[in-house]
């Protein structure tokens, strides 16, 4: 019968319809398997972008199935810090890693916006790091943040003047005082000890590393005690206003950021600096007129006590709405790995933040005075590692800068610094 | 005619089309302005911030009595008043006389007049950097000039001392929207009529007697209306200051905007934030109607 016929028909082509739809789902399948790599991507500044592209090409020669687009930001650090807010505030971030400054990681962990890693690294592993380093990237007890470079503050000084004045490198805020005017009186020094006064993040890391000397404390991250009107950070306070009023500080030093600083040391107009190890190449490069003239330790302390430097850094987490986690992941332990930071150090001279690396002999080689950076490094302090450490910083800067501008007498902007720090962190959140 | 209950007359029609075709006009008015500031108002009454995990949490009038105690907000405040008076009052006077001279009949007015617009038309970022460049302590052109002419010795630190640098915000706040209101002002003095002055001074009235007695009461509602305008403008002050200064030195400079950018955006602290936003829309609502009602009532005199 034809009707039946065509029956047959249809069944035919219904059948051989299924068997291509089944073959094609098969070779999709397949073709599914062979997946395109996976995308990362990551903000940084623009000179750590063009620094890093050697361990780009690196990471991605090793991981086939992983492109890394490091996305270029501007060099200010306090603008790459908007853009992952403003990115994470509007819920949709195109961030799968995320690098942070040391002082931003408490924020972006309680914000809850960093995929907690505290199992995900292996404890064998987490053992190499630097201790403060490693403290730097957790947050109430978890980790979220693994170093990639570390920081901490020095006291650079003139070797060949303290030579010439046959004295020794000072140990206490004393010392550091009585040979800088001995060097100023004997002609040598214009300036005896520059630093950062400007009402700017610097200035609470220098501050930091003075009340360490003295034997304070900022906030108290356990308890959350305040020490800023303790008699500790009054006589830090005081010490450095004092700098200027004994003339030993030019005025303007409250208005010095680092670089300020460092043009005075680096045209040999002051014995003393207070900066960052990246001063230290640049010091010693060829056409410095300061070129193995000096040297650097720890910041001076007051008698009895020991001196800590205000730690830095840079680490990297991963972004909790990432897509990738595990392909977050390899990439966070790559940047932290002895491999890569070997690659990015000799390339750039920044301070590791991995104790093995403190000993390698490629590496000291190259840069000799990391030999001595391990024990600054390793007895670093962290600044409060509170959720609104932005606001904390804020509040100190504000009341040193009206100290050191004399508009308020020491112990009052210490007082008033407290009783805001206090109200702040009392505050409901 | 008999008007039939249930049936609108005329003019009930028409207003009824008139609501219709301005509805679409006032619910995007209302999502856009209406909903924001709604929200903000909300928002002043919770806690919202890092210690709340960004969740709301009613708190009442917390926000509010923090603000009563906080010294930064009423530096900040008082900077930004002292900013939008002195810039402005001095934007009007040589606004005015930068108006009356474009006023006048000369060769090359149309040059002139776009030439004088210039500084309106810039990006404010822009200019806000070559101003800091013109105020750099070592290197300005502005010390350069002081020194040559004698005026002072060593360069002055102007962007860094807290006395001098709201005065470099000034600065280059009226360089930059003098020539806005001048315009604003041009075009008042172009709608009075020539035969006014005329009868005047057939009268015997001399200009200066003629200024006072026809262009500035006939200009008055346009000198309101830019005063107003650059008023919401100068106290919104924000890329300008963040530019040259960043608020400092001290918070010197530190306006209501840097303090509001820096509390929502850096402390995430966004209840404490709104309440900052509704406090400042209260105080610039109400100068701003003080202003609306000063101007009907010139108008009311003038007809």
């Amino acid at each position: 019968m034809p009707v039946f016929r065509v029956r047959n028909w249809l069944r035919r082509i219904l059948l051989t319809g299924l068997a291509a739809i089944c073959c094609g789902l098969v070779l999709w399948g397949q073709l599914g398997r062979t997946q395109p790599p996976v995308h990362l991507t990551m903000l940084t500044s623009a000179l750590d972008a063009a620094q890093g592209q050697s361990l780009v090409a690196v990471f991605e020669a090793q991981n086939p199935d992983i492109k890394l687009d490091v996305v270029e930001g501007p060099n200010a650090s306090n603008l790459i810090e908007d853009l992952y807010t403003s990115s994470f505030l509007l819920g949709d971030s195109p961030y799968d890693l995320v690098m942070m400054d040391v002082v931003w990681l408490p924020k972006f962990a309680a914000a809850g916006w960093l995929l907690d890693l505290t199992d995900k690294i292996p404890a064998a592993d987490l053992a190499d790091f630097m201790l403060p380093d490693l403290e730097g990237g957790r947050y109430n007890g978890k980790l979220y943040r693994l170093p990639v470079r570390s920081d901490a503050q020095l006291l650079y000084y003139r070797q060949d003047w303290l030579e010439q004045a046959g004295l020794a490198p000072p140990e206490t805020f004393g010392d550091l005082v009585a040979v800088s005017k001995d060097l100023q009186q004997a002609n040598l020094a214009q300036w005896g000890y520059v630093w950062q006064g400007r009402q700017f993040e610097g200035l609470a890391a220098v501050f930091v590393d003075i009340l360490a000397g003295f034997g304070g404390y900022w906030v108290n991250p356990e308890q959350l005690e305040v020490g800023l009107d303790r008699p500790e950070a009054i006589q830090a306070v005081e010490f450095l206003r004092g700098t200027i009023d004994q003339g030993i500080s030019p005025a303007g030093v409250s208005n010095y950021q680092h670089e300020d600083a460092r043009r005075l040391f680096q045209q040999g107009k002051t014995a003393f600096m207070h900066n960052w190890p990246y001063a230290y190449p640049l010091g010693n490069a060829e056409d410095s007129p300061v070129k193995g003239k000096f040297g650097i330790r720890q910041m001076v302390h007051q008698p009895g006590l020991s001196s800590a430097s205000c730690l830095g850094g840079w680490g990297i987490g991963i972004a909790k709405q990432t897509a990738h986690p595990e392909a977050a992941l390899r990439a966070v332990q790559f940047y932290a790995s002895p491999q890569a930071q070997r690659l990015s150090i000799l390339d750039n001279g920044y301070l590791p933040t991995r104790r093995s690396l403190y000993a390698d002999p490629e590496v000291l080689a190259k840069y000799p005075y990391f030999a001595g950076m391990s024990t600054v490094v390793e007895n670093a302090v962290l600044r409060p590692p509170i959720a609104q450490y932005a606001q904390a910083s804020d509040i100190l800067q504000r009341y040193l800068s009206a100290a050191i501008t004399q508009r308020m007498s020491p112990a009052a902007a210490m007082q008033a610094a407290a009783t805001e720090t206090r109200a702040l962190l009392e505050r409901r959140g | 005619m008999l008007k039939s209950p249930g049936k609108l007359n005329l003019q009930q029609q028409e207003q009824r089309t008139g609501w219709l075709l301005l509805a679409p006009a006032l619910l995007l008015l209302l999502l856009v302005y209406v909903y924001p500031i709604l929200r903000s108002f909300w928002l002043s009454f919770y806690s919202q911030n890092l210690g709340t995990e960004l969740k709301p949490l009613f708190a009442g009038l917390d926000n509010y009595q923090r603000m009563a105690i906080d010294g930064r907000f009423w530096e900040s405040l008082a900077n930004t008043s002292f900013f939008t008076l002195v810039s402005v009052t001095l934007e009007l006077g040589l606004g005015l006389g930068m108006a009356l001279v474009l006023n006048q009949a000369f060769r090359g007015r149309g040059v002139v007049r776009t030439v004088a617009l210039l500084p309106w038309a810039l990006p404010t970022a822009l200019i806000a950097t070559t101003w800091t460049w013109i105020f750099n302590d070592q290197f300005g052109v502005w010390n350069d000039l002081l020194q040559r002419l004698g005026l002072i010795q060593t360069g002055v630190n102007w962007l860094g001392d807290p006395g001098w640098a709201i005065w470099t915000v000034i600065a280059a706040d009226v360089w930059k929207t003098t020539p806005f209101i001048a315009i604003l002002l041009l075009a008042g003095l172009q709608s009075i009529s020539a035969d006014f002055y005329e009868a005047h001074a057939l009268d015997g009235a001399s200009p200066i007697q003629s200024f006072f007695q026809i262009t500035l009461p006939l200009l008055l509602p346009q000198i309101v209306i830019a005063a107003l305008f650059r008023f919401a403008q100068a106290f919104g002050i924000f890329d300008l200051v963040q530019v040259m200064t960043g608020g400092g030195p001290g918070g010197a400079t530190e306006t209501v905007s840097i303090y509001i950018y820096a509390t929502i955006m850096r402390y995430l602290d966004f209840g404490y934030g709104a309440a900052l936003v509704v406090v400042t829309f209260a105080g610039l609502g109400l100068a701003v109607l003080l202003g609306a009602w000063s101007l009907s009532q010139l108008r009311r005199g003038a007809s």
